[in-house]
């Protein structure tokens, strides 16, 4: 049975059964599924960029924000009520983040090994679930339906194998996604880890790789470069255990914890303190 | 040591395990032997400070009694980077986005680092002809 049919029939019956809790696919990359009464309301996979990387990468929230909104949903995953309190993003637009990255990562799970399925149990709750679930069906369909896309492309690629590079030369207009492409690819980064770089979908940014490699934006290189290896000229030393441990001090006298001082970018933009 | 088994152990776990973006091997005290990794990135200052971090973590779980130290794995907001011990002779530095599985990371390191403090040791005639 192929690994298709293995996640088809799971998904299948869970729908028939309703059942709610945490579907592990095993593979590469894999991924889980979270489920509430046969819907599938989230799904991460190491393969696709969950909803807080396709907002971080892409600029919209920095990470110092992220971990303030973080603080005040008290500790949430997934501080949605903040992002849209603070205008960081539209109620709206978050729905359309968590549900791109839900066929996103079916769709990177699909398009990878798929050795097994596993249900779970409850578990931990997802991070960020859509609020309507989507049929299991549906979701598979799309999922092929995308994949069945890539491989009609003059140059087919698949998210985890091709590393390319920039072509030595082109002109022409570049759309934002084709720039940051050329900025990102060195010739290690597959579409996927494209997709995480440039805080984008990962089917979006490997039917874009497909074509730039088609169009001669893109080339493969024949050989990955080696790796340089330099052997100490004296061979490798084996560590020295670090010295006994310092007798136990005597318990200090309480004393005023030292200030950090501000540096000076810091006094630039708040002013010396009196 | 044999370059060609320690370039092919590096190759194959940032294959094997999806999202690592570079990986280094560093003898124990910082000086660089290998390494994987992006222009972005200065190796030789990774090994120094995976150098620095595992002693500083070695002394903090022996100061806590927190027992031997497995590795250290600093977390940021565009992904983490892994030090992990290679015997008493050598490190690695492992460097994933925010997709690596940090768990699934841990249980392919392990054999992996068996296999690379064995290539590190071994001497033949590669090691002699360097």
């Amino acid at each position: 049975m192929s690994g298709y049919d293995l996640l088809a029939r799971a998904l299948a019956a869970c729908w028939r059964e309703r059942w709610t809790g945490v579907l592990r696919v095993s593979g590469s990359p894999g991924g889980i599924l979270h489920l509430q009464d046969g819907l599938v309301v989230a799904a991460e996979s190491p393969g696709a960029p969950g909803p807080e990387t396709l907002l971080l990468r892409s600029g919209r929230v920095d990470g110092e924000q992220w971990a303030a909104l973080v603080r005040e949903a008290g500790g949430a995953r997934w501080p949605a009520a903040g992002l849209i309190a603070h205008g960081y993003a539209g109620a709206a637009q978050l729905r359309v983040v968590c549900l791109l990255a839900l066929e996103d990562a079916v769709f990177a799970i699909v398009a990878g090994r798929v050795d097994g399925c596993e249900r779970a149990g409850a578990g931990a709750g997802p991070t960020a679930p859509v609020a309507v679930g989507e049929p299991p069906a549906r979701l598979l369909q799309d999922a092929a339906r995308k994949l069945a896309a890539l491989a009609a492309l003059p140059r087919p690629v698949h998210p985890d194998r091709e590393r390319p590079v920039p072509a030595p030369q082109h002109d022409g207009p570049l759309t934002p996604l084709q720039r940051a492409l050329l900025d990102h690819a060195d010739g290690r980064r597959t579409a996927r880890d494209l997709a995480f770089r440039a805080g984008r979908g990962v089917y979006t940014v490997t039917v874009e790789v497909a074509r730039m490699l088609g169009e001669g934006l893109l080339e493969c290189p024949a050989a990955p470069a080696p790796i340089p290896v330099h052997a100490p000229p004296e061979g490798i030393r084996h560590r020295t255990p670090p010295p006994p441990a310092p007798p136990p001090p005597q318990p200090p006298a309480p004393v005023d914890l030292p200030r950090r001082r501000p540096s000076g970018f810091f006094r630039l933009r708040n002013g010396t303190p009196k | 040591m044999d370059h060609e088994a320690l370039e092919l152990e590096m190759r194959g776990l940032r294959e094997q395990v999806t999202g690592i973006t570079d990986t280094a091997v560093a003898a124990a005290d910082g000086l660089l032997i290998a390494a994987d990794t992006a222009d972005t990135i200065d190796p030789e200052g990774l090994a120094a400070l995976a150098a620095a971090g595992l002693g500083l973590a070695r002394r903090t779980a022996q100061a806590t009694a927190r027992g031997t130290l497995r590795q250290t794995v600093t977390y940021g907001s565009h992904g983490c980077a892994a030090f992990y011990a290679v015997g008493d002779t050598a490190l690695m530095v492992v460097l994933g986005d925010e997709g690596m599985d940090v768990d699934g990371l841990h249980r392919a390191t392990g054999p992996a680092l068996d296999r690379i403090g064995s290539i590190l040791m071994h001497k033949n005639k590669t090691a002699e002809g360097v």
